[in-house]
Parts: structure tokens; sequence; C-alpha cells
């Protein structure tokens, strides 16, 4: 789970996947995945009751 | 398996100890910060890990190696709050979620692309993303996001 410098920088990485390609996204985007409820709750004093419960909600 | 409230109490005090200081407490520690024997205290850590949050110890021992999105063991994304860099993060997109453990300060992550080792630059404020350097920067996974434990620091 890396930054690079563009698309070409990743591909050009000793360890480049051709397989995991589609993981390409703009930075912007990945910020915006990151900006879910899972980490910005982090500092909540309950987090790990609230995770729990989220991921059984997602279960069911 | 310790209880719900204790294992609450066990992540935020490691979470608050990580945003103060940029290190993770030892076991020692997180059972003073709780109020518990010693014994007590490794095995709540021991217990959080296994909820399955993406954070580890080190294989063999009971020290914390990585607490997402902070790593305990020094990567090259490096973060600065306040002007004082003192945080690794987990990986670099954990980096981009450091920002809301500083709620209203500017995050900064510095580290160098893999491929050459020039600088990249990226600072983030609460909703904001303040500056991207290069522009075209991009993230990449070689592995499924959240895959397992022991591949997750060499990604």
């Amino acid at each position: 789970m890396n930054l690079f410098r563009s698309e070409e920088h990743a591909r050009n990485w000793a360890d480049f996947d051709p397989a995991q390609a589609q993981t390409l996204q703009p930075v912007a985007q990945w910020a915006a995945r990151f900006s879910a409820p899972l980490f910005r709750e982090r500092t909540r004093p309950d987090y790990i009751s609230w995770l729990l419960a989220e991921r059984a909600r997602q279960r069911a | 398996m310790a209880d719900l409230d204790l294992l609450d109490r066990a992540f935020a005090a490691i979470m608050a100890r990580m945003v103060r200081s940029g290190r993770a407490p030892h076991y020692t520690e997180l059972a003073a910060a709780l109020g518990l024997p010693v014994e007590q205290g490794r095995q709540t850590l021991r217990d959080l890990i296994d909820t399955g949050i993406p954070a580890w110890l080190h294989p063999g021992t009971d020290y914390i190696v990585s607490f997402p999105p902070f790593h305990n063991l020094p990567t090259q994304y490096r973060i600065t709050v306040a002007g004082e860099q003192k945080w690794f993060a987990q990986c670099g997109f954990e980096a981009l979620a450091v920002r809301w453990l500083f709620p209203g300060q500017t995050v900064r992550v510095d580290a160098p692309w893999l491929d050459c080792g020039e600088p990249l630059a990226i600072e983030l404020r609460d909703e904001e993303t303040l500056t991207v350097s290069p522009v075209e920067m991009v993230g990449y996974a070689y592995s499924q996001v959240g895959g397992p434990a022991e591949n997750r620091p060499w990604r």
C-alpha cells in the first residue's frame, strides 16, 4: 500500500504486479476511501464496541 | 477474552499514547494505564489484537509493531504535525487517515518514491487535501488491502 509519483512510476517499481493494477488509483480516491467511519472513529472511547457492532450490522 | 469495556479502554489508551508520543506502550505500561496487574495487561493486549483490528505484534513477542494508522517501527511514511516529525504511518494509505487523529491540524506525509527514492509529500487537514506533490501521485497495493498479517509490513 504505497504512494507513487504517477502510474508510470508505480509500474516501474520492482514489486509491481500487473494482476493488481486495478488498485492503481489517484491519491484523492485513496484519501476518500480512508475517510470512511472505520478510520474517522478511531478517537471514540468505545471504538472496539462500535467496530464490532458495525461488522455485525454489515454481515446482517 | 476481555470484556468489551476493557478492550475499548485498551484501544483508547494505546491510540492516545501513539498520538501523544509517536510510540506504542509496552504491555506493562498498558496494564498500569488500565489499573490492571501486568499479566492481565498482556492478555488484554493480545485480546485486543485478536479482535481483528489491522494491528499486529512482532511474531513471538508482545511488542506492538503496528497500530493503524500508526506504525511503531519506522516506515518510509514520516508524519509531521505542528512542525514535529515523530510518527510513522503503517502504509501509504493509512498515512492518509492520520489526519482523523489530529482534528484541526495540518498533517504532512513525507515519503520517498519506491521506484527511485525521490521525495513525495502530501498535506491534509480534516476534510481538505491542502497540497499534493507531485500532483500526479497515485496509490497502489500489490496485495489485497487487509490481506495476510505476516505480509503487511513489507507491501
